[in-house]
């Protein structure tokens, strides 16, 4: 039947491009600080030149992520209401207390870390995994529990969000061995086994979040109407080119494909691109879920 | 039911779309008694026209906040700036909002709007300042249909509550599960539909 829209309100996108930022710093944090803990709290000795490096970049990372949330408030002098005035019920309500705990425990880590006492960086390291997780685990159930958009209110998000935090962190520990290996220290001996060690995870995580995008993707268009809809929008509809084009193809077939190829398997060079592809795929799939997930009308 | 329970006021809303003519009076009151800004609207009425020639139909479909028995916005919002009244009015303290927007982002009605003047989250909240002093809602008072009735729904003798015992009645998104109190008798499922009339998303 022909139905023709007469007159209706558009309404402005609540939240957009700050927020997606915030979850990709968070993301990247949380990865960073994972490989860091991977040296000091698991012993894998490999990674041992990550650990100062991640939690430096763990901690500076989440002191820039909570200064966009404020920024993006309306009201950003009123933010210790946050802190009196609860909600147990809000996944912000907990993430007030994840933002605040975790970049302290993060910097006593740190601070036995660089101090040299293994045995209490170890201790800080074990607790500062879970609430890495939990950090991220919430932006992920921020939008799973805003039910009213289809594309968020997914039990898959809370995992989707904790597999690209650590694609996204992964990808960032390469850039950064390379940089400091290959760039800024020219003449030592650079730490090849590192980068190949780290790709190695890269690969695992990506072929993971892979796994994931495909199971959320084949649900919504088994799903309701609006699933369906918001299945097609990201399939063949305004958001294709980021979903398929950036987040897919450049954010992690690429990738893939150079980090499993036998021409560029040993190529440093390589490895920059795939992880500068990364991470660029992964902050498109910010982009997509927030902004994407708001794209929806409701009225 | 508990005598109690009785005397507790539940306040709903209901509008009979069998008599709206679309004049959008509503809409209109609603910002002049609220103060409402330009760009943002606490009441709209959606008009959609469907059928070809020579059987075509108009429908309407006014929206406002549903004062959900569940409200998605309450449970997300992370101050309790927002939270349901014994009467089931939703309503917001402004003093404590910080503006987050996860509530516009939880609403599935898109009910809630960031006032541009004043950065604070609002939301039509059957003008509770009316209510109290005995009077109806200022689109209630203003409908020249008398499309839109508002009352108390635990008590049987109001209009409200024959109305919705009576006649079949709709409310939008009843999936969602937040258990709307504005009720819509005889509304079109095209016209409640998000994406009818949508050429992007069909």
């Amino acid at each position: 039947m022909d139905v023709n829209i007469i007159y209706n309100v558009e309404h402005e996108m609540p939240l957009g491009i700050p927020i997606a930022t915030y979850f990709y710093l968070t993301g990247l944090s949380a990865g960073s600080f994972i490989i860091s803990t991977m040296a000091y709290g698991f012993g894998m000795v490999k990674f041992k030149p990550l650990g100062k490096i991640g939690v430096v970049m763990a901690t500076c990372l989440l002191m820039i992520a909570p200064m966009i949330l404020l920024i993006d408030l309306e009201q950003p002098l009123r933010f210790w209401h946050l802190i009196f005035y609860l909600r147990i019920t809000s996944p912000i309500t907990w993430g007030t207390f994840l933002l605040s705990l975790y970049p302290m425990n993060c910097m006593v880590y740190g601070y036995f870390m660089f101090k040299g006492d293994m045995k209490k960086t170890k201790i800080f390291g074990l607790i500062g995994i879970p609430l890495a997780l939990l950090v991220h685990g919430y932006t992920g159930f921020i939008l799973a529990l805003g039910k009213a958009r289809v594309l968020w209110n997914t039990a898959i998000m809370p995992p989707i969000f904790l597999v690209s935090a650590m694609v996204s962190g992964l990808a960032l520990m390469i850039l950064v061995v390379i940089i400091k290996d290959f760039i800024l220290q020219r003449g030592k001996e650079p730490n090849r086994d590192l980068i190949y060690a780290l790709g190695k995870f890269l690969v695992a995580s990506i072929a993971l979040d892979l796994i994931l995008i495909g199971m959320d993707l084949s649900v919504l268009l088994t799903s309701t109407t609006e699933a369906y809809r918001v299945a097609l929008m990201l399939l063949n509809g305004p958001f294709s080119f980021l979903f398929l084009g950036v987040e897919l193809m450049a954010g992690a077939v690429i990738p893939l494909l150079l980090f499993l190829s036998p021409f560029t398997k040993r190529w440093i060079p390589a490895y920059a691109v795939a992880s500068v592809l990364v991470m660029i795929g992964i902050f498109a799939m910010r982009c997509i879920m927030v902004i994407g997930g708001l794209t929806l009308p409701l009225s | 039911m508990k005598k109690s329970e009785v005397k507790k006021k539940k306040y709903g809303m209901v509008i009979d779309l069998r008599r709206c003519i679309g004049c959008h009076s509503c809409s209109v009151a609603c910002k002049a008694e609220n103060r409402v800004p330009i760009g943002v609207y606490r009441s709209w009425v959606k008009m959609i026209e469907k059928g070809r020639y020579p059987n075509v139909t108009r429908h309407f479909l006014p929206n406002l906040c549903n004062q959900c028995e569940h409200p998605p916005c309450v449970i997300n919002c992370p101050v309790q700036a927002t939270w349901k009244r014994e009467d089931g009015i939703v309503i917001i303290d402004e003093h404590r909002c910080i503006g987050c927007k996860y509530c516009l982002a939880s609403c599935p009605y898109n009910a809630r709007y960031i006032n541009p003047l004043i950065p604070i989250v609002q939301k039509c909240y059957f003008c509770y300042h009316r209510v109290q002093a005995g009077l109806d809602p200022a689109c209630v008072e203003v409908c020249p249909a008398r499309a839109r009735i508002f009352g108390d729904l635990n008590n049987p003798e109001e209009e409200v509550s024959k109305l919705i015992s009576k006649h079949p009645f709709q409310v939008l998104k009843p999936e969602m599960g937040t258990f709307p109190k504005v009720y819509y008798i005889a509304a079109d499922l095209d016209a409640m539909d998000p994406f009818a009339g949508r050429e992007e998303w069909t």
